[in-house]
């Protein structure tokens, strides 16, 4: 007979901003349900921005998160804008696009260099860390940081794109296109990752559309939604933006893990197109609605109302909502709505009748802003006996099943 | 009433904003939108998407739900909210028409206000599973309950979190002097 565990999984790296704790019911090897626990560490971030003005809080939104840092600044001072009635020039707009892009290209290549890593192929992972350094070392020529760059600011951008820059783009964007081939094959011709990443963590389309989730899990899971094409905000509308589905692949969407992985490789090609299509089209002209930040907080002061603004960030679409009151010179509230907040309520579904050693896999593949897990702990509940499986040797086990796999030829 | 699920990939017939906004107001009065606020972006400054800010009360909130589904499964964001005195108003943030193609999300914000002498509010979990985590996020932070709500466990504060205190408040329930640790 088989025993039945109680498995959780966490706690989490401490300087991310969702932690998350997994409880696995467990059958043998297979999952049979799950219960997901996040807050190991609420900052309480919407709470301190109440003693603080729109100004201070870009450089507190910078801190959500730590790879997909523009996008919760450019979330907030979309919100902030709306409310405040506050135009964006155009060369601001494009620069904005730009650097959501780039930050897109290496929050991508980082996880599929990370997937790859979990599954044992280990010279993908090297390479996906390797590649990454491009990308890093353009942030840090535009910005002078390869994190938290602060490069928006309320009304426009702070850096200028110089032809230096643009040039630098451009090596990087050709890079790209003939580096990045080896993650292409992974999803195209490598038997092994189709034997480890078909069929697994598998999520419906229906289930993807009534558990609200977003980003490359529900267009893994065949939802055509894309906040670029459907809502074009920045510069997007001007690039004919369209939605990555595996349907327009391969004729059918599995929701599964490698329809995830497939779904953000192709994104990575995607971004290098808008990117070039972004430098090519970089309009002239001012790049802040107004210098004098003085000014432009004394306007912050007069305005009131309530904005919204979800952008699509790397991992989905990322919500901020803000409240300016007249004669107040703080932000009144403000509400980060983060994709992983709403992909994790898909979790329990994608472990159902999975196997432990896939367990790995399905929390690394909607990219959660976890990047690791500390230690499982293994309940016997016959006995009450108690088993601490380490980190290592849960990848062991999920390595050990690719090499099985290996053995067998693929199958 | 069993909640529609949509399942064509895109809608192909999107409503135009201002069709939406006239179901609304023809169900729920003309006070009950707000603001239709266009959204414009690019070089050349094109409509990128509309938003709908709109205001129903408490016992109105599942209809108005239901309203929104006539027309599509509505992609849910989050609710956001404030302490305003002898109410604590949330906000419940809906998209309709995510995956209609180019441009043609419309945003959907509500606002209820839910007075403190009744702190509960009808779950719309068995409509939209997706609200499951900014349900118990409001539970936890302004002490609105949700009526329906299988798992009213604690989703962001830690397990020894003092339930009496409500972070998000801002009368007697919430966070005093004491509780807040300034840091710098």
């Amino acid at each position: 007979m088989d025993k039945k565990y109680k498995v959780p999984i966490g706690p989490v790296h401490v300087g991310l901003k969702e932690p998350i704790t997994a409880w696995l019911d467990l059958e043998g090897e297979k999952i049979v349900g799950a219960t997901v626990r996040p807050g190991a560490i609420h900052r309480g971030i919407e709470f301190m921005a109440r003693d603080r003005n729109p100004i201070q809080v870009i450089y507190l939104s910078e801190r959500i998160c730590g790879i997909c840092s523009f996008s919760h600044v450019i979330a907030f001072l979309r919100a902030v804008e709306d409310a405040a009635s506050i135009p964006v020039p155009p060369r601001a707009q494009y620069i904005r696009s730009l650097v959501l892009e780039l930050e897109r290209l290496h929050s991508h290549m980082l996880w599929a260099g990370v997937a790859c890593y979990t599954i044992g192929f280990d010279s993908a992972f090297h390479l996906g860390m390797a590649l990454r350094e491009k990308v890093m070392d353009v942030l840090e020529v535009l910005s002078g940081n390869r994190v938290n760059y602060g490069v928006a600011t309320v009304g426009g951008v702070r850096w200028d794109v110089t032809p230096e820059l643009a040039k630098t783009v451009k090596q990087m964007v050709k890079y790209y296109k003939q580096e990045f081939a080896p993650f292409y094959d992974v999803v195209t011709a490598d038997p092994i990752a189709k034997a480890r990443l078909r069929d697994v963590g598998v999520l419906t389309y229906e289930e993807a559309l009534r558990y609200s989730a977003v980003g490359p899990t529900a267009r893994a899971s065949g939802v055509r939604c894309d906040l670029r094409e459907s809502s074009p905000y920045e510069a997007y509308g001007d690039f004919g933006v369209r939605a990555v589905v595996p349907q327009d692949y391969y004729g059918k969407a599995y929701g599964d893990v490698f329809d995830r992985f497939l779904v953000r490789v192709h994104e990575v090609y995607q971004s290098l197109d808008i990117i070039e299509k972004v430098i090519a089209g970089l309009p002239e002209g001012d790049i802040m609605w107004e210098k004098n930040l003085n000014k432009v907080l004394a306007f912050l002061k007069k305005a009131e109302g309530t904005g919204w603004a979800s952008i699509e960030a790397p991992r989905g679409d990322d919500t901020h909502v803000v409240h300016l009151k007249g004669g107040d010179e703080n932000v009144t509230w403000w509400k980060v709505r983060a994709p992983t907040y709403a992909n994790a309520v898909s979790w329990p579904l994608m472990f159902r009748n999975n196997e432990l050693a896939d367990a790995p896999l399905i929390i690394n593949s909607i990219d959660p802003c976890i990047s690791c897990m500390e230690r499982m702990l293994a309940t016997d509940s016959t006995t009450g006996a108690r088993k601490v499986v380490t980190r290592a040797e849960l990848l062991e086990k999920c390595r050990e099943k690719t090499r099985r796999l290996m053995q067998n030829g693929g199958r | 009433m069993s909640f529609p699920m949509n399942s064509v990939d895109n809608v192909t017939v999107a409503k135009s904003p201002a069709e939406v906004a006239d179901r609304i107001r023809s169900v729920f009065g003309e006070e009950a939108v707000l603001e239709v606020r266009e959204r414009k972006a690019g070089k050349d400054d094109a409509v990128g998407h509309h938003d709908i800010w709109a205001k129903v009360e408490k016992d109105r909130f599942l209809d108005f739900v239901d309203t929104l589904a006539e027309f599509d499964f509505p992609q849910f964001h989050v609710i956001s909210g404030n302490d305003d005195g002898d109410v604590v108003t949330l906000y419940y943030h809906f998209t309709l028409f995510q995956v209609a193609g180019r441009g043609n999300r419309l945003g959907i914000a509500v606002a209820v206000p839910v007075n403190k002498k009744d702190l509960v509010m009808p779950s719309i979990f068995s409509r939209i599973p997706g609200v499951e985590y900014s349900e118990r996020e409001t539970r936890e932070m302004f002490g609105v309950d949700f009526d329906g709500l299988p798992n009213k466990a604690l989703v962001f504060l830690p397990e020894e979190w003092d339930e009496s205190i409500k972070p998000w408040r801002r009368d007697e329930a919430g966070p005093s002097a004491n509780d807040v640790r300034e840091l710098s």
